[in-house]
Order: C-alpha cells, then sequence, then structure tokens
C-alpha cells in the first residue's frame, strides 16, 4: 500500500485539487489517501507517507500554513533529500520560497511574510491588480506538460531546479520560460486544479515513481481529452 | 469640474444618439464619461435615495425585483438593467438619474454592483443600502476564491462606514461577518427540508474566526444555512427578516406571519425574494404592498424559459459555467426535478476570447456526480470541451450510454431523445442566452420536422 499525505485539505483545496488525489486513488487500489488536518502532525516526517501533496490556498491560509510548517522545516528538507515525493501546486509553492511580499486589498499597508525558506525564491503580490489568468505548454523529461495558471502573484529568482521548461505561455514570471520546482523527487508548479487530470502522461510517471503500475482510469477517454487540450493550446496560446 | 460638466453633456449627447437608433441598453456612454472625467462617479449628483445589491448569486433577479416594485409603488428609478455592473453601467445609471445641470431627476437609483471592483467604486457613490446576496465560489479566473471577494466587500464597507446600511444573509457564514463596524440589518430563512446534496467543493471549509469546524443544524443550499463554530461562539445571527415557513409547492413564504408569494419553486429564488423583501420592508413599505407585487412576478425570461410540443417540455434554464456554486445548484435542482428528462450542456465559456482554451478547475470542483440520476435519461454536451465534460460525466460516475459528447454543438439536436422524457433542459452559461433558445428551438423544430 502507497500512501498519499494530502496536506491541510482545508486550507488547500479551493480550486478542485481535491480531485487530483481522487483519480490517482481511483487509478490504482494499493494507494491510499490520509489528510493531515490543522493541528496533526504531518505524517511524512515520520516516514510514512510516500508522497505528500499540497494544492493551492489563500493569500490569509498560507501565512497560516508557513506557520504551521515551520516547526517541520528540517524534517521538509530530509523528506525531500531521502526521496519523498513532493506534489505541490498553485501558490502553495509561493510557502517555500524565502518571502512573500507586496499589497493586500483590505489596506495600503505592505505585507512581508517569511517563507519556509526551502528553496531560493520570493514571491510578489498584486492583490489591486487584474488577476493574471494564461496557459502553458512545457517540457519535463520529455513529456509535454499543459498548465493553467490564475494568480496575483509572481515567483522571482534564478530558478536553476526548474520542473518545466516553457515553451507556450510563461514560467515562474513574465520574463521566464522556467516554471515551478523539481528537486529529487520534489515537483512544484503554478497550476492549479486538478493538474493529473489535465496531464496524464505526468500522472503516469508519478504511479511509476510510486512503485506501482501505471494504468490510468479512463485511460483513453483522458488521453484523448488531452491530446485534444495540447492540439488546442498549440494553436491558441 | 468644467472636466465633470464636459463629462456630462457628451455622454448624455452620446446617449440621445443611442437612443434614437434604439440602443438604451448601451454602456458606452459610461465609458466616455469616466474617460473624460476619471473621478465623474464621485462627482454626479446622487438620487436621494442609492441601493446598491451585490453578491456572488442572485444580483440581476433581486436587483430588478427591488427597481421594478419601486417603480410600481410610483416612484422613478434608474438600473442598470442589462448586465453592466462596473463603472461604466453605473455612470450611465447615474447619467440618467440627473439632468444637464447635475441636478437628481429621480427618486432612486439601484445600482447592480461587481463584487471584485466595489471598494474602488462604492465610496463615490455612497449608497444607503448595501445587499450582499451571498458570498459562493465563482469564476476562478476573475474572483479568485471567497475569501478574496469578502475582502473586497468588507473593504467597502469599512470606507463606507456608518453612512450605509449592510443588508446580509444571516445563513451565509461568509457574507454574515462582513460590516462589523456597519449598521447591519440580517434575512435569513427557516428549514425548508430541501436536504440538499453534500457538495464536492466546500465555499468555506471552517470557521472564519478561529479555524474551527463548521456544524450545521440545517442547510438550505452549499454552505447556506443554520451553522455554528463548534470551537467559538461563531453562529448565524439573528434575522430581522425571517422567512419561517417556505412552501414551495404553493410557492409561497412567510415572514412575521404574512404569506408572501414566490416567483419559482428553487430555494435560491427564495433567497432572491426574501432579501428583496429584507430591503424593501427596510424602506417601509408595507407587507401587503409588496405581497400584491410579488404575485405578478415571475422568474425573467432571461433565466428560464419553456415551450411544450407534443407533450414534452422544451426548457432553456441558466447555470453559470465556471461560476462552480450556481451551475451545482442547477445540477442539483436538475437530480430532484420529478421528470424523466435530457440535459444538454451548453456551459462553455464564450467571453474569455483571449483564453479560448478553459480551465478545467471548474469542471472538478462542479457536482457533476448530482447529474448521475435515473431521472436523468442522457446528458449531452457539445463544444470545443466535449472531451473534458465526457471525462468528468464518466468520473462522475455516469454509464457511457447516458453520456452524448459531440464537437460540434450544431449536432446536439440530434441525439435528443424523446422516449420516455417528459422535458429537456437547455443548461447555459447566462451570457449565452440567444444561443441556448436557438439550441432548445433548434431540437423542437427537429422533433417537429421529424428528423429525431
Amino acid at each position: 500500500m502507497k500512501i498519499v499525505e494530502f496536506m491541510y485539505p482545508e486550507y488547500t483545496n479551493i480550486y478542485g485539487e481535491s480531485y487530483n488525489l481522487e483519480y490517482l486513488k481511483r487509478c490504482n487500489k494499493d494507494i491510499r489517501v490520509i489528510e493531515t488536518h490543522v493541528g496533526d502532525t504531518p505524517k511524512f516526517i515520520t516516514g510514512e507517507a510516500d508522497m505528500v501533496y499540497m494544492g493551492c490556498m489563500t493569500e490569509d491560509k498560507q501565512e497560516k500554513t508557513i506557520e504551521l510548517l515551520m516547526p517541520y522545516r528540517n524534517f521538509i528538507i530530509n523528506a525531500i533529500q531521502s526521496g519523498i515525493i513532493f506534489v505541490v501546486t498553485g501558490n502553495a509553492l509561493e510557502i517555500f520560497g524565502t518571502k512573500i511580499i507586496g499589497d493586500e486589498v483590505m489596506s495600503d499597508n505592505k505585507i512581508d511574510i517569511r517563507g519556509l525558506s526551502i528553496f531560493d525564491y520570493q514571491s510578489v503580490r498584486h492583490m489591486k491588480q487584474m488577476r493574471h489568468n494564461s496557459q502553458y505548454i512545457g517540457n519535463f523529461e520529455g513529456m509535454l506538460m499543459l498548465g493553467h495558471r490564475s494568480q496575483y502573484s509572481y515567483c522571482y529568482g534564478e530558478f536553476n531546479n526548474y520542473f518545466i521548461k516553457i515553451y507556450r505561455g510563461i514560467g515562474m514570471n513574465p520574463d521566464t520560460d522556467r516554471e515551478g520546482v523539481h528537486v529529487k523527487n520534489f515537483f512544484g508548479t503554478y497550476s492549479l486544479g486538478p493538474y493529473f487530470i489535465m496531464n496524464p502522461p505526468f500522472t503516469k510517471y508519478i504511479l511509476r515513481l510510486l512503485g506501482l503500475k501505471d494504468d490510468l482510469l479512463f485511460e483513453k477517454e483522458i488521453m484523448e481529452a488531452y491530446q485534444y487540450r495540447l492540439e488546442e493550446l498549440r494553436r491558441t496560446i | 469640474m468644467f472636466r465633470f460638466y464636459i463629462a456630462l453633456w457628451a455622454s448624455k449627447l452620446m446617449m440621445a444618439v443611442y437612443k434614437i437608433l434604439g440602443d438604451t441598453k448601451n454602456d458606452l456612454p459610461g465609458l466616455l464619461a469616466s474617460k473624460i472625467c476619471p473621478n465623474f462617479l464621485k462627482l454626479i449628483k446622487k438620487p436621494a435615495l442609492t441601493i446598491t445589491v451585490t453578491g456572488t448569486n442572485g444580483k440581476t433577479t433581486t436587483s430588478t425585483l427591488i427597481n421594478d416594485f419601486l417603480r410600481s409603488a410610483g416612484l422613478t428609478t434608474s438600473f442598470n438593467d442589462w448586465g453592466a455592473n462596473m463603472q461604466a453601467g453605473y455612470s450611465v445609471n447615474l447619467i440618467r438619474a440627473v439632468n444637464l445641470l447635475n441636478k437628481p431627476v429621480v427618486d432612486c437609483s439601484i445600482l447592480e454592483a461587481d463584487e471584485l471592483t466595489l471598494d474602488e467604486l462604492m465610496p463615490w457613490i455612497k449608497p444607503d443600502y448595501l445587499l450582499v446576496t451571498n458570498i459562493c465560489k465563482d469564476s476562478l479566473r476573475r474572483n479568485g476564491h471567497p475569501e478574496n471577494i469578502y475582502n473586497h466587500i468588507e473593504h467597502t464597507l469599512r470606507q463606507l462606514g456608518d453612512h450605509t446600511t449592510a443588508i446580509l444573509n444571516a445563513n451565509d457564514p461568509i457574507s454574515s461577518e462582513l460590516g462589523k463596524d456597519s449598521k447591519r440589518v440580517y434575512f435569513g430563512m427557516a428549514d425548508t427540508m430541501r436536504n440538499p446534496f453534500e457538495n464536492l467543493g466546500k465555499d468555506i471549509a471552517i470557521c472564519p474566526r478561529c479555524g474551527g469546524k463548521l456544524i450545521y443544524t440545517y442547510r438550505h443550499y452549499r454552505h447556506i444555512g443554520k451553522f455554528r463554530c463548534e470551537k467559538c461562539d461563531f453562529q448565524t445571527p439573528h434575522s430581522k427578516y425571517f422567512g419561517e415557513f417556505v412552501d414551495f409547492e404553493n410557492r409561497t413564504m412567510t415572514i412575521s406571519g404574512h404569506e408572501y408569494p414566490l416567483i419559482s419553486d428553487t430555494i435560491f429564488h427564495a433567497f432572491n425574494v426574501l432579501s428583496a423583501i429584507a430591503v424593501l420592508r427596510e424602506l417601509g413599505y408595507g407587507e401587503n404592498e409588496i405581497s400584491s407585487f410579488l404575485a405578478t412576478q415571475k422568474v425573467t425570461d432571461i433565466r428560464e424559459s419553456c415551450v411544450e410540443y407534443n407533450g414534452i417540455e422544451y426548457y432553456t434554464f441558466a447555470a453559470k459555467s465556471q461560476n462552480v456554486s450556481a451551475a451545482s445548484t442547477v445540477f442539483e435542482y436538475m437530480a430532484k426535478e420529478p421528470s424523466d428528462k435530457d440535459v444538454v450542456l451548453l456551459m462553455d465559456e464564450v467571453q474569455d476570447k483571449n483564453h479560448p482554451t478553459e480551465t478545467l478547475s471548474w469542471l472538478y470542483e462542479t457536482d457533476y456526480e448530482f447529474l448521475n440520476d435515473p431521472k436523468i435519461k442522457r446528458v449531452i454536451v457539445g463544444g470545443h470541451m466535449y472531451l473534458n465534460h465526457k471525462l468528468r460525466l464518466l468520473l462522475a460516475g455516469l454509464p457511457e450510454d447516458r453520456i452524448v459528447a459531440v464537437e460540434d454543438e450544431a449536432d446536439i439536436p440530434l441525439y435528443v431523445d424523446q422516449s420516455g422524457i417528459k422535458k429537456v433542459y437547455v443548461l447555459y452559461e447566462t451570457d449565452c442566452v440567444s444561443k441556448a433558445v436557438n439550441m432548445r428551438d433548434s431540437i423542437v423544430r427537429y422533433v417537429k420536422e421529424g428528423r429525431i
């Protein structure tokens, strides 16, 4: 049995992210998803999880999540180094950087939130501007990756350990074609929502990393939808 | 003020030209006014009474009810009733409300208002009443998440101070927290025994004050209901206007012993009526007056229409696609509506011209599982997202033989099977009324011609 830990679902499931794990679980009966709620001790720190998932959250909850995870910072670093799979989507990626700065809706004050500082980038929020929405096509180890981003913030840094090389769309900010973070088996992307549904080749890759057969549920249908979307994005981005 | 008057006169002239051309619902004059005079909305005089209606769902129906009642009561009103619920729409609304000398010529302005831009513009307008119908999950692309919308409305109320009375939904754990420093009036409803389905995605997962678990005594739909936090004193506030009893069969709602007519048999329209009553009662109108008016009202054709042919009813029914809460609520209605039916989904976003390929996230927050009901004989979907809809329906448990997915929407009428059904519903994105009506009429035409 492979244990997939869903971190703080009450915070990190705001755009249908839970369906990533619902789908993964239904692909293989040897996958068990456990939810770690606010106040619970994460399972991965004692090696009880084979994979950790964290999805998008509100700006307020980013700060709370950093507070919750800060005591486990060294455990997270060790877990990454030991090869535990991490899949982090949307703005959950930002909490692993050095800090989050920018503005807020309710006042003219500037925010400056210390991140977990596991990776060397910082995020800048633009809450008073229009939300940025775009799609991407990129490459990861020969797989064509599709993404949808919808956000008020961008990340800035060198991104030497990027996850995806973007060839249509933008990366971590409008001036880079480097998207996300890939260190050992840590995969982080700004793309949000049901990433596994949007990227069935990557879902197969994750299943293989878990040491499982890579058969997908409704494989014919999901691959057709992926291929159609890929062609559509090629025409339209 | 020179720029202001140039803006006012130029926009009034433009409106006059549009009127001659038969176009009275155009917000370009409003755009022109704001272009010439950026603080136009601040400088234009407001009528003696200004009411703003905002919230995720129910704005159009509720503001229309309020406007139409006030007109029937003899007041003159201005109202941005054509979906232009941002700066340009407000400008046109208020330009109509003044003369060339910037003197108000109507009694009241009703402003249907977008939530996201509220805090930029309402401090200039300073409405007397701000009705917030609810805050639910909405378009990811534009609004992000409900907490973001809450912040914008709260920021608005803080700027408006005690000038504005906030009229709030006591059954909504998100919006009921608004306006702690404002004058607040609540409306709410007793249990209607509708036993709503559990939703896949939560509009609010935990107590906004302490993060504790929210416990519901009853729910009306989604997160709307009677709630309390298991840890702190957060709970449904007391409602001044409380629907004690709702009779959906006879379409009535009782508030403080008085029976009001409803405009439909749906819970969300019951809330629209309730919130309109709360505003009108606050304005001092009597129960009987409001009841007499409501008895003449029905859901606008923009939201719902029906034609009958050969014993089968063919509906268009607004569902709002990327608005997760509205789409899920309509899917639940489809499951609970007792007729055997075919459901056509015309819910792809067509307005995002810069983003022709939609996000998938709303499909996986929306409760497609509700469509897996034996009364729904077929779900027929077309358009460029057809493969994504098909996959989502399969994952929701629908058997493949009850799903029809075609790339070309024009082919949809070919697949409506009349055998064993009483109704056909065409569910559509609200910006596509004509498209939905055309689809419904095509289906009926195909039936009449014997092509299906």
